[in-house]
């Protein structure tokens, strides 16, 4: 008697499949719409490899941090200490180069290894002391922004950044492809295979899915969901050096909006191609809608307040979605 | 004879594949106590979910006061003037007996403010009328489980419910608690309320109704009045003439030295000091009535709860598992009560789900932990092959499947894994009979192969289809050891209850 389950709507199973396949493809489609609409209205500037190459170039970084921030969510938990985190990473990166005289693969290091300390410190607050990771990663991020002021007193390191710390992420690799892009490439590959094809994934998944299961089929849930928080860390810090590296600058806050855009960016993915089920390519396809969304916003000359309307509207319009595709699969 | 307050009629409903209502029927009249019996699995759940608006019916009609009722909602369902009150009690700890009364009824207000002192004066006689002896400012937390029932109760008459349907009040009250239940259940009648009372327990059904439907596999058996009530009549209708589906199994008997043994093991106060010997190649049974501590105690020992005293050995070494993984390790895997909730993934494949306990096995190689697909699949189509799961590829959600295939599907998790000790918590509720069978035998073979296996059931029918052993669980105890002859429904029940007697 305890799984006393709602099923209030009354849906012909046809009904059900059609709207769950709409489901599924409606943000697709809505990229695809988005990406007619504005060639349409300004086919000489919109639909050019360079503006795409361009579009893809500047979310490469919401791409990689919203990657981190799918695997908090996939194991079930929320991580809101990534963009203050991805900021205070930025002026550690540009800090320890400029004023300790690191070399620079060395301070990089030292930020990625930080992003996991930092994740594991969350981890370890939700999983021990049972903090709920809303509040635990609140907490955790608004402390990262005071050691931001602590060490730079909220001046943005410029001075004497070297300019191979900023080719980084200014260039290119093979074909012209930006480095940013290659990086991201790369980390939501990894991910992807970690999340889908290894065995670990299998148990990311299972603890997200259902942790009393996954904890009787022998799976160490704290450990799996400390990992989610860890890999969440590096990816934000990953996101702060490369911010840093294309800003020229350590700046205080500089990474903090990310933190809506790589909501927007998971919950979009969850209600893609899947049942409001987490996922990278979901992730991955979130990113370029809000991407392109704010590029022709750009390109239109809208004025900054559409801006914040159009993040805000997104963010719950995804949740909606993801929500929405939940409801579908349990019926 | 009056109208009746509610008549169902020919309500069909099935889940998946099972098939939980096959057209059960039933009516209740203003102030009577309406008993409803039946075995688990015979549809009184499902009766009453539809009654209370959490499940829709695939066919049949339902009149209250003779007009027809759609329930969409349990809103709906408590402005019919029906009231639930389930096993567990929908009330909110942290709130104050008259609020939880007042939860979900519209408040007298003065100014726009809530007028407790008003509403309190309202209350209090009908508190004081079903037995509620503490303040109404205490918060519910403070209360006995007793007493939380007859929160339950007040909320019920204060919504004016012309219906109150019981599932199961005993289980949780001693003897003393129950009789004052059982007073107040008369008083409610006699006041023209209609009482639905749904128990296991033979003796309150004989003593408190007036009428008592029986339902068996789905199907309304019969409705016995008055007159033809008795135990003997309930029970025949309850088991019909049912030759045993089952053939009856060798039960053998332990031997060498056992492979886990449990001493004094104690966690209060559902689990007060339990002493057993768990052998390889047997399958030891443990019955008891709900409540009596064998989920409590299957949690110590696969590490989910911490022992306040008491020790284990496995294998002849101490064992004390600090967690489910380090129990999962010894090599103790555990199918539990609540497969839905605790078993399973519902949404992901039954591959997924299948190799959830065997993923260290499934990979490319043991360097590069990538999950192999074919690997992954073979194991999947041997399980569902070697089981009989029903269903047409490996790929489709195990949400989808019936009871009886999901559970073989959270037993053929542990075939591969091969576990020293499989402990199966309730392994056929809600599972039709012939997969019972095929479960049956599944777990038989287990057995026979080697494995140690530990089931818990609150059927009664159950543990001796399958068990070489049983011991009976009460209170926290085992106040029985049954084995060979001595094996059987009867005795099972009567051991259940010896306590209860005293």
């Amino acid at each position: 008697m305890t799984d006393l389950v709602l099923t209030n709507r009354r849906l012909s199973p046809a009904t059900k499949r059609t709207l769950s396949l709409f489901a599924r493809y409606a943000t697709i489609i809505g990229l695809a719409l988005m990406l007619l609409a504005f060639s349409a209205l300004s086919p000489k500037a919109f639909p050019t490899l360079g503006n795409f190459t361009n579009v893809i170039n500047q979310a490469s970084l919401a791409m990689i941090i919203a990657g981190g921030l799918t695997l908090a969510v996939i194991v079930g938990e929320l991580d809101l200490s990534i963009g203050f985190a991805a900021s205070l990473h930025g002026v550690l990166v540009t800090g320890l180069i400029v004023r300790h005289g690191l070399p620079i693969p060395a301070a990089i290091v030292l930020i990625l290894l930080a992003g996991a300390l930092i994740g594991l410190v969350n981890g370890l607050i939700v999983t021990k002391i049972r903090v709920n990771s809303v509040i635990a990663t609140l907490g955790v991020g608004t402390i990262l922004t005071g050691l931001s002021f602590a060490y730079s007193a909220g001046v943005p390191i410029v001075a004497g950044v070297p300019e191979a710390f900023l080719q980084i992420s200014l260039g290119r690799w093979l074909f012209g492809i930006p480095n940013n892009i290659v990086i991201m490439v790369g980390v939501l590959g990894g991910l992807w295979l970690l999340v889908e094809k290894s065995a670990i994934g299998q148990e990311i998944q299972a603890v997200g899915g259902n942790p009393a299961a996954a904890r009787l089929a022998g799976i160490n849930v704290d450990r799996i969901k400390i990992l989610g928080f860890v890999l969440s860390g590096i990816c934000a810090a990953l996101t702060g050096i490369l911010l840093a590296s294309r800003l020229g600058s350590g700046t205080t806050s500089a990474a903090d909006s990310y933190l809506l855009t790589a909501f927007a960016a998971v919950f979009l993915g969850s209600a893609t191609l899947r049942d409001g089920e987490f996922h990278i390519i979901g992730t991955f396809v979130g990113a370029l809608i809000i991407a392109f969304g704010f590029n022709g916003l750009n390109i239109f000359g809208a004025p900054t307040f559409s801006q914040y309307v159009f993040q805000g509207a997104i963010l719950i319009v995804a949740v909606g979605l993801s929500s929405l595709g939940r409801q579908m699969a349990e019926n | 004879m009056t109208l009746p307050f509610l008549t169902a009629e020919g309500m069909w409903k099935s889940f998946g594949g099972a098939q939980a209502l096959k057209g059960v029927s039933i009516d209740l009249r203003a102030g009577e106590v309406h008993g409803l019996v039946g075995a688990n699995g015979a549809g009184k759940s499902t009766l009453i979910r539809i009654l209370a608006g959490l499940v829709r019916p695939d066919k049949g009609e339902i009149h209250v006061d003779g007009k027809l009722a759609a329930i969409d909602t349990p809103h709906q369902a408590t402005g019919f003037g029906m009231n639930f009150i389930h096993q567990d009690l929908a009330l909110v700890p942290s709130m104050t007996v008259l609020q939880n009364i007042m939860l979900g009824t519209a408040k007298k207000s003065r100014f726009g403010l809530v007028d407790w002192p008003t509403i309190a004066r309202e209350v209090a006689p009908i508190a004081a009328r079903v037995g509620i002896r503490a303040s109404l400012d205490t918060k519910v937390r403070e209360l006995s489980t007793a007493e939380s029932w007859l929160v339950s109760i007040s909320r019920a008459l204060v919504h004016k419910a012309q219906l109150i349907v019981m599932d199961e009040p005993t289980a949780s009250l001693s003897v003393g608690e129950s009789e004052r239940l059982f007073d107040i259940i008369a008083d409610l009648a006699a006041s023209g309320v209609a009482v639905l009372y749904v128990s296991h327990r033979l003796d309150e059904i004989l003593r408190l109704c007036d009428r008592v439907s029986v339902f068996r596999d789905g199907a309304s058996i019969d409705c016995l009045d008055r007159a033809r009530l008795s135990r003997r009549a309930l029970v025949e209708a309850i088991v019909g003439h049912r030759e045993t589906t089952e053939a009856p199994i060798v039960r053998r008997r332990p031997e060498g030295a056992p492979l886990l043994t449990i001493a004094g093991l104690a966690r209060r106060p559902k689990v007060n000091g339990v002493s057993f010997s768990l052998h390889r190649g047997e399958v030891l049974g443990i019955g008891g009535l709900v409540g009596a501590g064998r989920s409590e105690l299957v949690r110590l020992i696969y590490g989910a709860d911490r022992v306040d005293s008491g020790s284990m050995t496995l294998d002849g070494k101490p064992f004390a598992p600090r967690n489910s993984t380090e129990a999962y390790r010894a090599g103790i895997g555990l199918v539990p009560e609540e497969r839905r909730a605790e078993g399973l993934l519902l949404q992901k494949s039954i591959a997924f789900n299948l190799s959830l306990a065997n993923l260290r096995s499934l990979t490319l190689s043991s360097v590069l932990p990538i999950m192999s697909g074919r690997k992954r699949n073979e194991l999947s189509r041997d399980t569902v092959r070697e089981l009989a799961i029903k269903t047409g590829s490996i790929h489709t959600p195990v949400g989808r499947l019936s009871g009886g295939n999901q559970q073989k599907v959270v037993i053929g998790r542990w075939l591969r894994r091969q576990p020293r000790i499989l402990i199966l918590d309730e392994p056929t509720r809600g599972v039709d009979i012939g997969a019972r069978a095929e479960i049956h035998r599944l777990i038989r073979k287990l057995a026979v192969d080697g494995m140690a296996v530990l089931v818990i059931s609150s059927e009664p029918d159950e543990l001796p289809d399958l068990c070489d052993r049983v011991l009976v669980m009460a209170d926290g105890k085992i106040v029985s050891e049954l084995a060979g002859e001595g094996i059987s429904r009867a005795s099972i029940v009567a051991a259940s209850y010896a306590d209860q007697a005293a």
